[in-house]
């Protein structure tokens, strides 16, 4: 999740009338939580589906509503202007189609807005821009650019300099050298054109997605902003430049439009939609009994509008409100209209009646006997390494099934017996008093049509006077008060067990498993310094019954 | 006033047979009391710790006669055969010396030195001999047996054990077994003595459950109470079930590999009927306007949450009504660390019914809270792709004076119903176990749970 600092004085300053308290208790309610305090300073987790909240002026907008100090649809009021024409080129319809773009005078930039636009840049790649993907947005000084702007192509040689840097260089070596360059360069695919943005005097505006020209960096200087957005897609450019438009409108910005033509594009329209949502689909969800004032009100609460319209509630949503798909959406902002708090959990009684999984009785089953024989249950992670899988145990590996990129050394391949992660175990243990006892149940997997999962159980025993009978004699016993079956051994060998003291556990003519002292190399190996003998059998095919 | 003690069988037979013959040997003991060697070796090792008994371990000598010794044993010492030829009168030395072969030289060197015979020109006549010689004591008493050596007169021997293969001396290590003071008075019934109840005893290991599978068990069990029908799923996913089938759309940073666990090069066969795959990708491509791409639904992962489970489960039954909860363990691609494990234990549960409301929802989990024993709880919005309205519960927790994230919860969205068929409202709720153990076995660090130290887990108390 997403975070942003705030500080209570300005949100305080932002929302209106309203205590440090009031805002502290009134966060979560609107979804985000308070990761950390410090003083005025609040650090705050937000829902990747509201980047209107990577700001504290959207989260002003959220308060003000919850509160009630302002309630109902913020609307923008964008100045139709002819002054701040974008042509687009034929170019960039293979590779970045779309271009959105708004202007916005007047405001007053200090370091902490910046601090706050920044933040809000970054989520709006991240998130709805799917790490710049989708749509990427620039913020530009108006002051520095002539219009008319031309979103075009260019080669790779192309120079001009980028943000942060005070020299030109070509696009090809930022590609290169630069940490956006580098995590970025990929998005635009192997073609000798990259997207650029020129202004009249062909000065580099933006190279997007990747970035900026220095010149037209914002400072606190800063008076008026042009705001670029170009994607993929037409509609996700737009949602990305309603909210920035929201935000700099609530930051005290006045917006004109930029008008845009050519190749399929044209001037964003930023428009709020109607979605309808029947009154009693609210009530029923909710468990509630509103009547469509309350309904009404709670929506204006969360910074919607609505008018009843027969049984329905007929709701206007902003543009930056791109969450909301449909009513179910409504329903959810009713919900916290009304006030999360204000909902009485109910416990109406089961009209079923529960049942557990009769694998899990058949398993609790055999903990209970193999408890009762004096082993003590282990639990081991089903992703495990190569180490103690195969190579620690001689076991053969090549039907390995590894996941791909793990951050974890010892988590990278998926499990296919349990025995080997016990007799690790023992070797963790070796300070510990012996006669150490373990068994573990669980699955293991194997290659097959992709991957068949089945349910396993091993144990094993450690101590001065650990012979074959003894392990038998427990797997015997296990078996036949568990699930009243008669085993047998049959001589076998096998690389983990030490030769001559092996078998393969039989039932019904079937091999389950395999029973046998452990070869005293691998025991050496892990310096356990008492013999260990051990079990493996499958419970899936033979002895588990009714799976679901 | 030391007080009686329980005693076994053969402890007290032991204690008895010492009470009569105060120092034995194992092998006496063993005569004395009938008992098996083992019995007794065992017998004597806990009277041992008790400090009942004395354990004396020693080396001693025994000896017995060599082949030279036997042969004088039943002939005489070659000196005494000598003078028992010159008991009848003076004889001479070559007749002497046919008579007694080899040992004439040693024997007569003897008697000489000792004045026993008298030479003159080559006579040899009996002088003054003693009626027992040196060293015919020793043989006498050693006979044909073993002797330990301290029964034995050591002069007498000396001289023996000065001619080649007279005697032969073996070390032998032997224990002696005694009894303490107070084992020699101890009362040994142990139906009318009173024993040392405030006595240290030995610690022993209790066999069990796993600490975190018991407040698995316990969370099943309460859910089976409240209604829920348990059922079962696969940890490997088609991507399909685990991502798309729930509205996470291809492109969503949680499909992202630094998040999810993929298998390396396996794909499903099959993920789903063609229905369900027409529609879902129809619903991804309108609502997320993206090209929805069936390869990469085909794309086998570690599930991320049992959620799968339970949409697999609607999808193919389509229940009007019906509480089922899936349980069991779900992976991320995390850094391990005190608090996140790549792998743990998850519970999903959904109701479907017409009672269905978000307020039921909370009602189940206050319920559920209260009965392991959380009451101070509260809910929060929150943010799932696949449900809206969402919820998150906070409990709050006394030891840390703080609120925690419990389990998550809301109604699925109908974008992810509809294309699965799924007509009425799906109330679903789900979160991780471990978190909830560790709240109940007061842990710091959720490794614990997985590293199999037996240390722990022959000390952690079981939670109720």
């Amino acid at each position: 999740m997403p975070v942003v600092e705030l500080s209570y004085t300005r949100l305080q300053k932002l929302v209106g009338k309203v205590s440090k308290k009031q805002i502290s208790d009134s966060l979560p309610f609107l979804g985000l939580d308070i990761e950390s305090e410090d003083k005025d300073l609040v650090r705050i987790e937000y829902s990747p589906n509201r980047p209107d909240y990577s700001t504290d002026f959207g989260i002003a907008l959220g308060l003000q509503g919850l509160l009630g100090i302002k309630t109902g649809t913020v609307k923008l009021n964008i100045k139709k202007s002819n002054k701040f024409p974008i042509f687009v080129k034929s170019g960039v319809s293979k590779i970045r189609p779309f271009v959105a773009g708004i202007v916005a005078k007047n405001g007053k930039i200090d370091d902490k807005t910046i601090k706050q636009l920044m933040t809000m840049q970054e989520d709006l790649h991240f998130g709805i821009g799917r790490k710049r993907k989708k749509s990427s947005i620039g913020i530009h000084d108006l002051d520095k650019i002539s219009f008319p702007l031309v979103y075009t192509t260019t080669n790779r040689n192309h120079k001009f300099i980028p943000l942060n840097s005070e020299q030109e260089i070509p696009i090809s070596e930022i590609l290169v050298n630069t940490d956006v360059g580098k995590d970025y360069g990929s998005l635009l695919g192997q073609s000798p054109h990259v997207p650029i943005i020129f202004d009249k005097n062909q000065n580099t505006v933006s190279f997007p997605p990747i970035i900026n020209a220095a010149i037209t960096t914002v400072t606190t200087k800063t008076k008026n902003l042009f705001v670029e957005v170009t994607g993929i897609n037409k509609d996700d450019a737009e949602d990305m430049l309603a909210v920035v438009a929201t935000i700099l409108q609530t930051a005290g910005f006045t917006l004109e439009s930029v008008k845009i033509s050519g190749m399929k594009n044209s001037t964003p329209k930023l428009e709020q939609k109607k979605i309808s949502v029947n009154s009693s689909l609210i009530n029923q969800i909710l468990g509630l009994n509103l009547n469509p004032t309350k309904i009404i009100s709670s929506l204006k609460k969360s910074r919607l509008d609505a008018f009843s319209k027969g049984a329905n509630i007929v709701c206007t949503i902003p543009a930056y409100r791109f969450d909301i798909f449909g009513p179910m959406d409504l329903v959810e902002e009713v919900a916290l209209g009304y006030g999360i708090q204000n909902l009485e959990p109910i416990l109406s009684p089961s009209q079923t009646i529960g049942k557990t999984n009769p694998v899990s009785l058949q398993l609790k089953s055999l903990d209970q006997t193999m408890i009762g024989l004096g082993y003590l249950e282990a639990l081991n992670s089903s992703l495990t390494s190569k180490r103690v899988l195969y190579d620690m145990v001689n076991r053969d590996s090549s039907k390995i099934i590894s996941v791909l990129d793990s951050k974890s050394q010892e988590h990278t391949i998926l499990r296919d017996s349990i025995l080997p992660g016990l007799i690790e175990n023992l070797s963790r243990n070796i300070h510990e008093s012996y006669p150490q006892k373990m068994f573990e149940t669980g699955t293991v997997f194997t290659l097959e049509d992709p991957i068949s999962e089945k349910i396993n159980c091993s144990g094993i025993s450690a101590h001065k006077d650990a012979n074959f009978t003894e392990i038998k004699s427990v797997i015997q016993s296990a078996l036949k008060i568990g699930f009243g079956i008669q085993i047998e051994t049959k001589t076998t060998t096998n690389p983990t067990f030490e030769e001559g003291h092996c078998a393969s556990i039989i039932f019904n003519n079937v091999p389950i498993g395999i029973i046998g002292k452990i070869n005293s190399k691998i025991i050496e190996n892990y310096k356990i310094r008492v013999p260990v003998v051990g079990f493996e059998i499958s419970l899936s095919e033979s002895i588990l019954k009714n799976q679901n | 006033m030391l007080l009686s003690q329980v005693f076994h069988e053969i402890e007290k037979k032991i204690i008895t047979s010492l009470r009569d013959n105060p120092k034995q040997t194992p092998e006496s003991l063993e005569k004395s009391t009938q008992l098996l060697p083992d019995q007794i070796r065992r017998g004597i090792e806990w009277l041992r710790l008790k400090e009942l008994a004395i354990v004396t371990e020693s080396q001693s000598s025994v000896i017995s006669l060599g082949k030279n010794g036997l042969e004088s044993l039943q002939k005489g010492l070659p000196e005494r055969r000598l003078l028992e030829l010159l008991k009848t009168g003076p004889k001479k030395l070559s007749d002497l010396q046919k008579e007694l072969g080899f040992v004439f030289g040693p024997s007569m060197g003897l008697a000489r030195k000792n004045n026993w015979v008298e030479a003159s020109s080559d006579q040899i006549s009996i002088k003054n001999p003693p009626s027992e010689l040196p060293g015919e004591k020793t043989l006498k008493l050693v006979g044909n047996e073993k002797i330990s050596k301290d029964k034995l007169d050591d002069a007498d021997l000396s001289g023996l054990l000065k001619r080649p293969d007279f005697i032969i001396e073996d070390v032998i290590k032997s224990k002696e077994i005694s009894l303490s003071d107070s084992a020699k008075s101890m009362e040994l019934s142990d139906t009318t003595g009173e024993i040392d109840v405030e006595a240290k005893v030995p610690e022993v290991f209790v066999a069990r459950t796993h600490p975190l599978k018991d407040t698995i068990d316990e969370i099943r069990e309460i859910f089976v109470t409240l209604g829920f029908s348990e059922i079962f799923g696969n940890m490997t996913q088609s991507s399909f079930w685990n991502f798309d089938a729930l509205f996470t759309p291809q492109d969503h940073p949680a499909r992202e590999l630094q998040d999810t666990f993929y298998l390396d090069k396996i794909n499903a066969k099959k993920i789903g009927t063609s229905e369900q795959i027409k529609k879902v990708s129809e619903s991804h491509k309108k609502n997320w306007r993206y090209q929805w791409d069936i390869n990469e639904a085909k794309k086998m992962v570690l599930r991320t949450h049992t959620t799968c489970v339970t949409i697999k489960h609607l999808a193919e039954n389509k229940p009007d009504e019906a509480r089922i909860f899936s349980l069991g363990r779900v992976f991320r691609n995390e850094k391990v660390s005190y608090k996140h494990l790549v792998e743990f234990n998850q519970i999903e549960g959904v109701v479907i019914g017409k009672d269905a409301s978000l307020r039921n929802l909370m009602g189940i989990q206050r319920e559920f809270y209260k009965r392991i024993g959380i009451t101070k709880i509260k809910f929060w919005p929150t943010f799932f792709p696949y449900t809206e309205p969402s919820l998150q519960t906070m409990v709050y927790n006394e030891k840390l004076g703080k609120w925690i994230e419990l389990f998550g919860m809301g109604i699925f969205r109908p974008e992810v119903t509809k294309p699965l068929g799924i007509t009425k409202p799906v109330l679903a709720w789900g979160g991780g176990i471990e978190r909830i153990a560790m709240l109940k076995y007061d842990l710091d660090d959720v490794r614990e749970f997985y590293n199999n130290n037996l240390g722990w887990l022959r000390s952690a108390t079981k939670c109720q």
